[in-house]
């Protein structure tokens, strides 16, 4: 039975555990709904909630497990010293896969019997053509081990697919027979249901738990894969970004300092772009302008907030740094020649600049609205000329919020993508030069995974190394900015 | 206290009057704050206002170092001079006139910042002090005058934030005396503070008078009678009655006057 | 009091003589000028920010406008049955039609007086497979033959850029694509009027092609896949978000558990958008065997992406339902339960939608974790033929698509990736201004 059809028969008893519950409520109350503890809907939904919900949980475990224990058993089939040099078990594994499925296929279509599939030898049929007939291609012949142990996948599915359909179903009639029988005129429903729903709310909110286990968990794993096959000091303090691609990447120099470098450059340049601007935006927003201003102005910079970073790194590729090109290029406005091509650390920089203003204005607004009145007009009330009066007095006490806004807007920064993809460029290099080509973690992470990645060499598991590298930086930094922006928040409540 | 000149309050209404007020009416919006008030205040006195809850009297007080214009939706019409100068003339700065008319506000509002820095910020925008010995005196002198020095003394460089309600609100005295105003406007001074530091302030208040022309609101009738020689009575806007302090808590000629003193309205 | 009190002969002469208020004294003129210059600097920085918006705005105008048009050649034609029947039995068949045409198409030229040398070579290089086209026309539609026919060829798209002036001919190379002597049939057709440009209705509604024809190439399939993939993150992350709302905002306790959830939704609101794509990677593909490149699993991403969005601005709108409406309902005997479901949710319907409808915008925009997962442009080959291969088959997104477009080396591309943008944004500025009217129409002041 398909799981589509699995579903839809739980969701049927749950259909039916609903009247079911309501019906046998009804007849405990002697037909009068107000002889029960709770509205009858609520024996309804109690029934029909614990037919469902137990199956559907059943189901999931289910889902996720049944392919650890196949792999795992069939995987012990093959020889582990049969693996020819520049496979691994992983990729033999996924050959199983696709030819099991291509059984499935084959017999489906009716160009095979079951029986066929299941008896079916390499000696006697060439496995590769008989799949191709129906539409299954594969990239190479198929073992006898190979067919073997696909032909015991698919023997271990079927038993295991029948198994779940009845575990399953049996499940959800056990949670419906069980329910109704405790229906009683006293029984109290609606807690019950409540105490479900509470448990949905709760389930719902360990998601963002979930997520940075998963975030946490994928990220470790890889990395501890890739400094098997790489040495982490090389990874932490290598000065060389080179990776080869040739012999499965085992030449490839893969240091992140040049990485990490061309990151903290381009952040640095967007946020002297973007901090000044954006502070005295912010200030001029929050002190001196009028309703009217305010009100065009603030939503206008916003929009610079919402548009996509794609639309950004566009804009650097095509328009800015072109740009800086014919002004630092060379035979440009200035005739400097420092800038040889577009993509360069300024490009990429000054864009992120841009982007990052409204982040740092409204985070200040904020802060700087929050600094009380009172400071205001004891600065005013000394003779303080508005602008003493935001330097001396409203800056330094909006101080430790500001700090707050910055890191937050640094650790994007750091963590900003696409403009960086298209605008820094692709060279790896440790220049001190802003209108040099140089790139960052996160482009690196983008060029390793796009594509088809072989997830057993270096070349590509290095991006998880480079990730978590990323994910403890930015982490860092907003656990540490989120802290200051409460801390600064308590103390003017 | 052995040196202090008994008060005579006769002479102190003889005096030159600092400021004076002619037919001052104050809008918020739609609203009529202040309704045709004119008022001589004089020099080296204490003048309190009183009267119920938005009786107007902080607003008029604002309209006197022109805190109002801080506020987008204020107008003021009337003269109001200081030194026979109109202070809503064209020509006068704001900052200017807020430096010869300080202010000290309801709630302690010192700076996030050292008690030094506090009492220094006013001598340093203005350019009172030539250089940091300068700075130095000036400070020692305001928090003396403040009477805060004993206690502040050892701790200048820490947070002016950290000191108590009644030594902040010292603080922020000191601070505006920091500036050599001329006037001293104060709202409500005390309304935070506990009656021990009600009543070091208010000995403050007292001794301020030596130097400058002292204008208090007060919720307080009984700190009014004890701090003031002119007390103004305000209601609904308007100036009810203005006169010495005795006169008015002994033989008020307004009804509205006696209502309020004998707790009536209010 | 003693300290004070001695002091006070000093004090006396204490308060500096001010000045009168009516001249500026010069250290006054000094601190207004310092004031009017910090308020400059503000100002300069709300035009900075300002100017740099309409800089952004006019160059994707001004390069994305052109993608939508594109240059047609019209051309009356017509086929004898002799000469489909002699281009019939011929081995070049297609090679024939051609031939034809350039007869044809030399013919008006040289009616109006304008005498060009070209070969079958030159059209395909100006207009595509002409030849092709014509067969299939006249096979598909015999009844046309030996009567006039008006066709609209598409032009390629470097003489396009040709005609728009953005291609000269010093920058044309000779080579598989364009000639330059080819500009000189360019250059005729445009002076006998026969080539004009029209709404490229293909750029709408087609999908990506190979490398090699920019001119053919469409974002519609992506349209699809991003559709696909909001229909996924509206699902999960608006039932989710407000589940976890509801129980952050009604029900949770002060405990350990709680302030870890409240820290890791801050948190994860800040985490940068390629970590989650690593996290779909690793999770969805590498371990649990999801197809690669497809819609569902973009939206999965996205969900775990916008989730904490969604969370922070439901929990603002709950909060903002003032709590003598809870005290109300459990006044009346509703637990607390009843209460939120009943009276507190509906209230704070519109500002929860409203937050969705943002997040569902910077998700529609998010384009690095799609990258991971492979849903990168060339895969938007075609359309879904349904619910279940739009979930499933490979698929792009919109700004999967226009990186894509950005990142190909043949600068034609470029066009159609600002055209691109145009696109995004409109879908965009759409949602985001659904957004302010749902606040406006429904926004409550306690």
């Amino acid at each position: 039975m398909s799981n589509t059809l699995i579903l839809l028969v739980i969701l049927g008893l749950g259909v039916l555990g609903f009247f079911a519950g309501r019906a046998r409520a009804m007849a405990t109350a002697e037909g009068d709904r107000r002889n029960l503890h709770s509205l009858p809907n609520y024996y309804g939904a109690n029934t029909a909630l614990n037919a469902v919900v137990p199956a559907a949980v059943a189901l999931a475990v289910w889902l996720i497990v049944q392919p650890f224990i196949i792999n795992n058993s069939v995987s012990d089939m093959i020889d582990q010293g049969a693996i020819a040099e520049g496979s691994s078990l992983g990729l033999i594994m996924s050959d199983v896969r696709r030819v099991a499925e291509g059984l499935d296929v084959a017999v489906a279509q009716g160009a095979m019997t079951e029986q066929d599939a299941s008896d079916m030898q390499t000696g006697f049929t060439d496995v590769r053509e008989r799949l191709a007939e129906v539409g299954v291609a594969l990239g190479s012949g198929v073992s006898a081990e190979t067919l073997l142990a696909a032909q015991r996948y698919r023997e271990m599915a079927w038993t295991g697919n029948w198994l779940k359909t009845f575990a399953v179903i049996a499940i959800a009639v056990g949670g419906l027979v069980l329910t109704w029988r405790v229906i009683t005129r006293d029984y109290r429903a609606r807690n019950v249901v409540e105490k479900g729903v509470l448990t949905v709310l709760i389930l719902a909110a360990s998601i963002a738990i979930l997520t940075t286990v998963g975030i946490v968990l994928s990220l470790i794993f890889n990395t501890y894969e890739f400094f098997k096959l790489y040495p982490a000091a090389d990874f932490f303090f290598g000065l060389n970004w080179s990776p080869s691609f040739s012999g499965r990447g085992q030449s490839s120099q893969l240091g992140i300092l040049p990485l990490l470098w061309g990151t903290l450059y381009i952040s640095f340049i967007a946020l002297v772009v973007a901090v000044p601007i954006g502070l005295f935006a912010a200030i001029y927003l929050s002190e001196y302008a009028s309703k009217s201003v305010r009100a065009v102005a603030k939503p206008m910079l916003e929009v610079l907030a919402g548009i996509p970073t794609i639309v950004y790194g566009l804009f650097a590729l095509l328009t800015v740094g072109p740009l800086l090109v014919d002004v630092f290029g060379e035979g440009g406005m200035l005739g400097v020649n420092w800038m040889s091509g577009g993509t360069a650390v300024m490009t990429a920089g000054l864009v992120m600049g841009m982007m990052l203003i409204p982040f740092v204005s409204s985070l200040s607004d904020d802060i700087i609205n929050a600094v009380p009145q009172a400071m205001r007009d004891g600065s005013l009330g000394l003779g303080a000329t508005h602008s003493e009066t935001v330097r001396q007095v409203i800056i330094p006490a909006a101080l430790p919020g500001i700090v707050g806004a910055i890191l937050l807007a640094a650790s994007r920064a750091i963590g900003e993508t696409m403009i960086v993809v298209l605008g820094a460029g692709a060279a790896a290099r440790l220049s001190l030069n802003p209108f040099d080509a140089m790139t960052t973690v996160t482009a690196k992470i983008v060029s390793q995974l796009t594509g088809d990645s072989d997830f057993s060499s270096p070349v590509a598991l290095v991006a998880f190394a480079l990730g978590i590298s990323l994910f403890v930086v930015t982490l860092g930094l907003n656990v540490f900015a989120l802290y200051i922006v409460r801390k600064y928040r308590e103390q003017y409540e | 206290m052995k040196d202090m000149i008994p008060v005579d309050r006769k002479m102190s209404t003889m005096q030159d009057s600092k400021i004076s007020a002619r037919g001052v009416q104050v809008y918020y919006g739609e609203t009529h704050a202040i309704k045709d008030v004119s008022v001589e205040i004089a020099d080296n006195t204490v003048t309190a206002f009183i009267g119920p809850s938005g009786c107007g009297k902080s607003t008029f007080l604002r309209c006197l170092n022109r805190m109002n214009d801080t506020i987008d939706s204020a107008r003021v019409s009337g003269d109001i001079l200081i030194d026979g100068e109109d202070i809503y003339d064209p020509r006068v700065d704001p900052v200017q006139l807020r430096a010869k008319v300080g202010m000290v506000f309801q709630k302690p509002n010192p700076f996030p910042k050292s008690i030094y820095d506090n009492v220094a910020y006013g001598p340093k925008i203005h350019g009172l002090a030539r250089n940091k010995a300068d700075l130095d005196e000036i400070v020692e002198k305001s928090l003396r005058k403040a009477a805060l020095w004993e206690e502040a003394k050892d701790r200048l460089d820490k947070p002016g934030t950290g000191l108590s309600g009644g030594q902040q609100q010292r603080l922020c005295i000191a601070r505006a005396i920091a500036t050599a105003p001329e006037v001293l406007l104060m709202d409500e001074p005390c309304s935070a503070l506990d009656p021990i530091a009600t009543a070091q302030v208010e000995e403050l208040i007292d001794e301020l008078r030596q130097s400058y022309s002292v204008v208090i609101v007060t919720h307080s009738m009984q700190q009014a009678a004890r701090v003031s020689q002119k007390t103004a009575f305000f209601h609904l806007g308007n100036l009810v009655e203005y006169d010495d302090t005795d006169k008015i808590f002994t033989n008020p000629q307004d009804p509205r006057t006696e209502s309020y003193i004998s707790g009536r309205i209010g | 009091m003693s300290d004070a009190t001695t002091d006070m002969s000093g004090g006396k002469s204490a308060p500096a003589a001010h000045g009168s208020l009516l001249s500026e004294s010069p250290l006054m003129k000094k601190r207004n000028a310092a004031e009017a210059r910090f308020k400059m600097y503000g100002l300069l920085a709300i035009v900075i920010g300002l100017v740099f918006l309409i800089f952004l705005v006019v160059s994707i105008l001004r390069n994305g406008l052109p993608a939508f048009t594109q240059t047609v050649v019209n051309v009356e034609f017509t086929l004898t049955q002799e000469q489909f029947d002699e281009a019939e039995s011929k081995m070049l068949k297609t090679a024939a039609y051609t031939e034809y045409f350039v007869n044809d198409v030399t013919q008006t030229l040289q009616q109006r007086g304008l005498d060009v040398d070209f070969d079958g070579d030159t059209i395909e290089r100006v207009m595509g497979k002409v030849g092709g086209d014509l067969r299939t026309f006249y096979r598909e539609n015999p009844d046309q033959i030996g009567q006039p026919v008006e066709f609209e060829l598409s032009a390629a798209s470097r003489v396009d850029r040709y005609l728009q002036g953005q291609l000269t001919r010093d920058m044309v190379v000779d080579g598989r694509f364009l000639e330059v002597a080819d500009l000189d049939l360019v250059d005729a057709l445009a002076e006998a009027g026969i080539i004009g440009s029209a709404f490229d209705w293909n750029f709408i509604t087609g999908t990506d092609t190979g490398v090699d024809n920019p001119g053919g190439a469409g974002i519609g399939a992506s349209v699809i896949g991003s559709f696909f993939m909001m229909m996924v993150v509206l699902l999960l992350s608006l039932p989710i978000g407000v589940a976890a709302s509801i129980y952050l905002e009604e029900f949770a306790p002060k405990n350990r558990w709680t302030d870890l959830i409240e820290v890791n939704i801050s948190n994860l609101a800040a985490v940068p958008s390629i970590v989650f794509g690593i996290l779909g990677l690793a999770v969805f593909i590498q371990f649990a065997h999801l197809p690669q490149s497809a819609p569902l699993v973009g939206g999965l991403v996205l969900t775990l992406m916008t989730l904490p969005t969604i969370v922070i601005s439901t929990r603002a709108s709950l909060k903002s339902v003032p709590p003598s409406i809870r005290d109300a309902a459990l006044g009346v005997g509703a637990s607390k339960m009843q209460s939120v479901f009943h009276h507190v949710l509906p209230l704070a319907m519109p500002g929860i939608l409203t937050g969705t409808i943002i997040g569902l915008a910077q998700a529609l925009g998010e384009t690095a974790p799609l990258l991971l997962i492979g849903m990168v442009g060339y895969v938007a080959r075609e359309y879904p033929d349904g619910l279940v291969s739009g979930l499933l088959d490979p698929n792009s997104a919109m700004p999967a698509q226009i990186y894509t477009w950005a990142a190909r080396s043949d600068e034609a591309f470029f066009e159609k990736a600002w055209g691109g943008i145009i696109i995004l944004m409109i879908f965009l500025l759409t949602m985001n201004i659904i957004a302010i009217i749902l606040r406006r129409k429904f926004e409550r002041r306690w």
